[in-house]
């Protein structure tokens, strides 16, 4: 019986894994389409990040940045540092780092992104959002 | 306060040894139970370093000699060493947990939280994923932990 303990470990963690991706799911569900920050101020992508998530330095910074010379100065890339605006990250039900959000300028959310979201995604985001010219 | 320069090398020793210790202490047991004496041993060092980390035995042994001996390398990010802290804590509850439930005779409920424990410094091992780092993010989001920022 012991010899099943990595297996069972493994078994909760794949069912902790799946339980959050759920609830990325609800999360999604229940903003897409919401007015959740009216005071934006203009077109955004709001970059959930934190002094510890790797991934935000290494790999959704960098894709902002690529994505940075598209974004014609139409829409505003704003970093949010999770410990610094709590407030923020409660409103948009931000769960795990990275997460990106495309907010229009009535401060719609209009895409949400649970984890690294590359820079042709986000594009992609904010030209059906009609942000961008396609 | 502001974040602090903090070497990832100290983490990545700890999590070596918890691991190295954690799954030799499983494999000895399937054979001898009191290798579940592994679970208590470093539910203490896991706490003991959440406690006091500027003297934790992993820090100790990668000041003293490992580093020193060019054996493991320094890795100094500018960062707050705060929920790299909480993440070792977590880790020793987790353990202090399974010791506790493999006191009451439960040895695979014991040993199934020591390895979820081994996976989770394997996943911050090896792709800087921590998991107790995004527990305290959402704790502090959530306002049930205050935003302090403290040294290592």
């Amino acid at each position: 019986m012991l010899a099943l303990a990595p297996l069972i470990a493994l078994a909760v963690i794949a069912a902790a894994a799946l339980a959050l991706r759920a609830a990325q799911s609800r999360q999604r569900a229940q903003l897409v389409g919401r007015v959740v920050e009216p005071q934006v101020g203009g077109p955004a992508i709001l970059f959930f990040s934190g002094a510890t998530c790797t991934v935000c330095h290494t790999a959704q910074r960098p894709a902002l940045d690529r994505l940075a010379p598209a974004l014609d100065g139409l829409v505003e890339v704003r970093e949010v540092d999770v410990a610094e605006e709590p407030g923020l990250a409660r409103r948009f039900k931000v769960m795990s780092l990275p997460t990106t959000v495309v907010v229009d300028a009535e401060g719609r959310a209009r895409a949400v992104n649970a984890g690294f979201a590359p820079a042709p995604v986000l594009q992609r985001q904010l030209v059906e959002a009609g942000l961008l010219p396609a | 306060m502001g974040t602090v320069p903090f070497d990832r090398s100290v983490l990545k020793v700890s999590q070596v040894i918890l691991m190295t210790g954690l799954i030799v202490g499983y494999l000895v047991s399937l054979a001898r139970p009191l290798a579940a004496v592994a679970l208590p041993v470093f539910a203490v060092m896991m706490l003991h370093a959440a406690a006091v980390p500027s003297s934790s035995l992993p820090r100790r042994l990668y000041l003293r000699w490992l580093k020193p001996r060019g054996l493991v390398r320094p890795r100094v990010v500018v960062e707050d060493p705060a929920p790299h802290r909480f993440a070792t804590l977590v880790g020793g509850v987790f353990l202090a947990a399974a010791s506790l439930v493999a006191l009451a005779g439960l040895s695979l409920a014991a040993w199934t939280l020591g390895w979820i424990v081994v996976a989770l410094a394997f996943l911050n091992f090896a792709f800087d994923l921590c998991v107790g780092c995004i527990m305290y993010a959402q704790l502090v989001r959530l306002g049930v932990l205050p935003l302090r920022r403290s040294a290592a």
